[in-house]
């Protein structure tokens, strides 16, 4: 076992609807989502967040895209046209996320830093080129 | 099988302009959407149309209808827009003058509107409907009723079909939902209607809007990917191959910079939603929980097993009503001690504000650099820092309340601790809140009509 930081094991995007800051959480393997929706817990997540979500916190388990909908009420000061926070629409707290340290199986690293590597080996773009998308 | 080509051109006001444009040369499209509006823009164009009733539409679609449509309609491409907001007729006449000096025509433009209620909300809320704040559970909006400045419905998308099926060759509307914009079309060419059977078609219809419909941010736009999106500073914007079997494809214009692949196309299914396994349109319930994802080339991912159920009784409606002011202030402090000097400077605004008996709603003060963006959830370094910024924010009833937050703030340039930077004095800014809730679906009056343009 060793104490992560989630940035290791999964990818996140966030956004706003209203006061609510909605963050999706994607993990870099099928094993790591079963980690994830067994360890990342609303309290776990509002706990992480200090004082700054007022309201509940939901997640949802998306299996077929091994994430997670993570939807923190009243985080964003009032919403996007009436907060002073200077991150209006809330696209940092997917980031924030990440921070959070948990303890996981040193396998569970492997598998998300093979995918790192595959996602820079099948996705860099090749100077010069200009790769065209394939029409069937 | 019957396959549609469908781009998004727009995904909010103030978009780029060249990948619609390349997407209208080289995407081999038949139908291009634009969104251009967000919760704000319908507050912003209503009060615009007030004061000139010939204003009140998104007026970027002058100059860009005038760059795009040269390339759009000899290839027969229709564009689908709500740059109408407040004003869809009016912004349909302007298109048609374009059309003219351009000498496009004949064409036919769809113009779509209605979906503002606010001339009529209190007629709704007569008949015994309260507008509950979906957000504050508030039950209704007697207590903000004067200072109501928009009122809208996420209309769907019916008389977008309607129009097309007169034979639109463009359609303008108002606040339908951006979703909308690319279901309208794709119900239209398939010949589907809102009963239960195109269920899961429609559903298929409302996922592919939503992965597509803010543009950029699928193609490798505030992405995880960002590291390997190819000749980010030409992205292309997504389009869409949708098959009659409610089957799509995920790719992007032909030769564009930027990337499709299945991370980004999860980052947008899963970006700015509630329940996933029910995304709430105005056309359809979608599941995001039972489709999969397929990458099958370069910058292409197949989704199939898209499901959902039939769409909603009720529309959302955004209400925009006015709620104070913002004053702002900012100043950056140089190494050395420069996290020491921004704390002198804010107890030094604090002790201005007691000193001067300002009385906010809501104070906010940041170290930017330091734990503005994750704020508690940060921790601090310890450590000398090149420099850090203060960012002092307030929100007041008044406007002069909020001018002494910003005035306090140009003060701490020139009282403030040494080496004290400053920029541009940031101006005060009224408030327009939002107050999200539902409307009967019956009770908002759509409308929509032809405008015929001469050859």
């Amino acid at each position: 076992m060793a104490k992560i930081q989630l940035k290791e094991l999964a990818f996140a995007r966030s956004g706003d609807k209203g006061d609510v800051s909605n963050i999706g959480l994607m993990a870099k393997s099928k094993n790591i989502y079963d980690f994830l929706l067994k360890t990342i817990t609303p309290e776990r997540v509002k706990e992480h967040f200090k004082g700054m979500i007022k309201g509940g916190v939901e997640i949802y388990p998306v299996p077929n895209i091994e994430s997670l909908e993570i939807i923190l009420r009243r985080a964003l000061g009032g919403g996007a046209t009436c907060t002073l926070r200077f991150d209006q629409t809330g696209k940092s707290m997917g980031q924030a996320l990440l921070r959070m340290e948990v303890q996981a199986d040193e396998a569970l690293l492997k598998e998300a830093e093979t995918t790192d590597r595959e996602i820079l080996r099948r996705y860099s773009p090749i100077s010069g080129s200009n790769v065209q998308p394939i029409k069937r | 099988m019957k396959e549609i080509r469908i781009g998004s051109g727009s995904g909010f006001w103030g978009d780029l302009l060249e990948p619609a444009l390349e997407m209208a040369e080289n995407g081999d499209v038949q139908y291009i959407g634009f969104d251009h509006l967000a919760e704000l823009t319908m507050a912003i164009l209503n009060r615009m149309k007030t004061k000139n009733p010939e204003l009140g539409y998104i007026q970027d679609i002058i100059p860009w209808m005038k760059k795009l449509l040269p390339i759009s309609v000899p290839k027969g491409i229709k564009t689908i827009t709500n740059a109408g907001g407040a004003n869809p007729l009016q912004a349909a006449k302007e298109v048609k003058k374009i059309i003219q000096e351009l000498k496009l025509g004949p064409m036919k433009i769809g113009v779509v509107y209605g979906d503002d209620i606010l001339p009529y909300i209190d007629e709704i809320r007569a008949q015994g409907w309260k507008f509950k704040n979906l957000d504050t559970g508030e039950e209704d909006i007697e207590r903000i009723r004067k200072d109501i400045v928009a009122a809208n419905a996420y209309i769907g998308a019916d008389l977008i079909i309607e129009e097309l099926k007169k034979g639109a060759d463009l359609v303008i509307t108002g606040r339908v939902s951006d979703n909308a914009l690319y279901v309208g079309p794709l119900m239209y060419e398939f010949g589907w209607d809102y009963s239960e059977r195109y269920g899961d078609r429609i559903a298929a219809a409302v996922t592919v809007g939503h992965i597509i419909e803010c543009s950029a941010c699928v193609t490798g736009g505030m992405s995880n990917m960002w590291q390997v999106s190819e000749r980010p500073w030409e992205i292309g914007f997504p389009i869409a191959e949708f098959y009659e079997n409610g089957e799509a494809v995920i790719t992007k214009t032909l030769g564009s910079g930027g990337i499709v692949n299945q991370w980004t196309v999860k980052e947008h299914l899963l970006y700015e939603i509630m329940d996933p396994a029910n995304y709430m349109m105005p056309d359809g319930i979608a599941d995001f929980t039972a489709l999969h994802l397929i990458e099958e080339g370069m910058n292409r991912v197949r989704v199939t097993n898209m499901k959902g159920k039939k769409r909603p009784d009720t529309l959302k409606v955004c209400i925009g009503y006015r709620d104070g002011f913002i004053g702002e202030g900012l100043a950056f402090f140089p190494w050395p001690d420069a996290l020491e000097k921004a704390k002198w400077a804010e107890q030094w605004v604090r002790e201005r504000f007691k000193r001067l008996g300002v009385k906010f709603e809501e104070l906010r003060i940041d170290y930017v650099g330091v734990n503005m963006l994750h704020g508690e959830a940060a921790p601090i370094e310890d450590k000398d820092f090149n420099e850090v910024g203060l960012r002092i924010a307030a929100r007041t009833k008044s406007r002069e309340e909020a001018e002494v937050v910003r005035r306090e703030a140009t003060h701490l340039w020139t009282m403030g601790p040494i080496g004290a930077s400053f920029g541009v004095p940031l101006d005060v800014r009224p408030v327009i809140a939002l107050w999200p809730s539902l409307v009967p679906r019956e009770a908002v009056r759509v409308e929509s009509t032809i405008m015929e343009v001469s050859g």
